[in-house]
Parts: structure tokens; C-alpha cells; sequence
């Protein structure tokens, strides 16, 4: 027989051989010897939320009761409206770029 | 619409989904055990076993799964290697086994009815040789695949499938003819 025939037909038979397996309740059996699922999203939401509103509470009671806001607020409105644009502008092209970069950062490491 | 492998990767990594993970072991299931099964000789109970701990593994670690290969071929590492660690600690590792080459040799001496039987003369060859052929021609991995999973220099697989080939077909020549 032919040297390459003869390659051919090994390799046949050995894909051949290959049956798929069936599965007969071995997932379930991984899954379930699995550590259970992370709860990290849950608690990073709630670190985060006390963190904001101990900064608050901080920052109110250190600020006089908010009043440079009131302040601000003056400020703002005394403000040319060209220069109050310009600023909204730069914001927000800061805030697109930071999100741009994180989701390219993010997709690079789950690819 | 199924999702493919590297989908369901990310949400594990993401979400940390079980059900994502399941949908994996039950895609690689059958090729995992299927290859621990060739590997342990048909030792079913100890393929399932080292198949599970391969799973649990490849859970574990699969932050480091960087995509840089197939998730299958990244499997057929671990799984390999605890193949391995289980045959040291039975103190079976890889190597010929004398016996083994003997019947090798001569053909002769090898009982005829394991010429009709193509597992029966994949389970004569040393392992690394048995390995090599089981990814490359069973499983259908390129060389520089199985390189890497067998953590052995690309050169060094195509010798142990060459060889391996070569005496599968000497083995089973009567039966090829047929």
C-alpha cells in the first residue's frame, strides 16, 4: 500500500476512534465541586456608596454647612458664558477619553 | 445565537459565571475525557477523575488563559499535567517501558488480536510518542499546539509522531491491507 494511502487511513481510523463522550451528569459534577461565585460586585457597589457618603457628610460639616456652594454658585453665575462653555466642553472630552480608555483597557483583557 | 469560547471566558472572568463555565466543560467534556482515557489506558474511573480536577483547575486559573492559543489546547495542558502528576505519584512516568519496547520490536510476540484493535496498539507505545499522536492525529492540534502542551520542543513532537506513526503502521499493516 501506497506510504501516503497508508497515513491517510491511520489517521482515519484514529479520528474514527475519537467517539464523543457523552456527558452523563459530568458537568454537573464539575460545577458543583466549583468554590461559589464571587460576591465582590455586590460589596465594591456598597464600599463604594458609604465611601461617597462619608465624603459628603465630611465635607458638609467641614465646609460650613455648604457654603461655598453657595458661594460657587455665585461665582458661576458671574461668569462670562463663553468661558462657562468652554469649560463644559473640556469635561467632557476628559470624562469620553477616561471612558474610551477604560473600555479599550477592559476589552484587552478579556481578549 | 451559542456563544463561542472566548465569550464565554470573559463572562467567567467578568461575572464570575458558573453557568458560563458549565456551558464550557459541557463544549470540551467529551474531547478532555476521551484524551485522559487514551492517556490512563481506559482507566475510566481515573480519567473522569483527573477530568474533573482539570476543569476545577482550569476554573481556577483562568485568569492567567491568556488567549494567545485555542481554550482547548490550553485545556489539554492541564490536563496533561495532572496526567502526569498522577502517573509520579504511581510512579508510572513517562519513559519506555521495557516490556513494552520488546513487544515493539517483534511484532511477533504481539497477540494478533491487538492488530485489529487500533487502541489496543496505541496503548503499546511509550507515552510521549502515544501522547504526541493522540493530539496531533486523534485530536486534530497542529504541532507547535501540541508542543505547547506537552511542554516539549516543536522538533521533538514531530520525532514522537513520526515514530509513533511508524510503528502504529507496522503494528496494524496487516489490517491496513485489508
Amino acid at each position: 500500500m501506497d506510504e501516503q494511502l497508508q497515513e491517510d487511513w491511520l489517521d482515519r481510523r484514529l479520528r474514527e476512534e475519537m467517539v464523543y463522550i457523552d456527558d452523563a451528569g459530568f458537568t454537573a459534577r464539575v460545577v458543583q465541586s466549583l468554590p461559589p461565585a464571587r460576591r465582590l460586585h455586590s460589596y465594591r457597589a456598597l464600599i463604594l456608596l458609604g465611601v461617597t457618603l462619608l465624603a459628603s457628610i465630611v465635607t458638609y460639616l467641614a465646609s460650613d454647612g455648604g457654603r461655598f456652594l453657595v458661594v460657587a454658585a455665585y461665582r458661576l453665575a458671574a461668569m462670562p458664558v463663553l468661558f462657562v462653555s468652554l469649560v463644559a466642553i473640556c469635561c467632557t472630552l476628559v470624562m469620553t477619553a477616561a471612558a474610551a480608555s477604560a473600555a479599550w483597557t477592559n476589552d484587552r483583557r478579556i481578549r | 445565537m451559542p456563544l463561542n469560547d472566548a465569550d464565554l471566558v470573559a463572562r467567567v472572568l467578568v461575572d464570575d459565571d458558573h453557568h458560563a463555565f458549565a456551558e464550557l466543560v459541557r463544549n470540551h467534556q467529551s474531547a478532555v475525557r476521551g484524551l485522559l482515557r487514551q492517556l490512563t489506558r481506559s482507566d475510566l474511573a481515573l480519567a473522569d477523575d483527573l477530568a474533573q480536577e482539570t476543569f476545577l483547575r482550569a476554573y481556577k486559573n483562568i485568569r492567567s488563559f491568556r488567549g494567545e492559543a485555542k481554550f482547548s489546547t490550553w485545556l489539554y495542558r492541564i490536563a496533561y499535567n495532572c496526567f502526569r502528576e498522577e502517573a509520579r505519584k504511581r510512579k508510572e512516568l513517562v519513559g519506555i517501558d521495557e516490556s513494552q519496547l520488546e513487544a515493539e520490536q517483534d511484532p511477533q510476540t504481539v497477540d494478533p488480536a491487538l492488530r485489529h484493535d487500533l487502541m489496543q496498539a496505541l496503548q503499546l507505545l511509550p507515552l510521549h510518542e502515544r501522547s504526541a499522536i493522540l493530539l496531533c492525529c486523534q485530536n486534530g492540534l497542529s504541532h507547535d499546539e501540541a508542543a505547547r502542551v506537552l511542554e516539549i520542543p516543536l522538533g521533538t513532537v514531530k520525532t514522537n509522531v513520526l515514530r509513533g506513526r511508524e510503528k502504529l503502521k507496522k503494528t496494524l499493516a496487516a489490517w491496513s491491507t485489508t
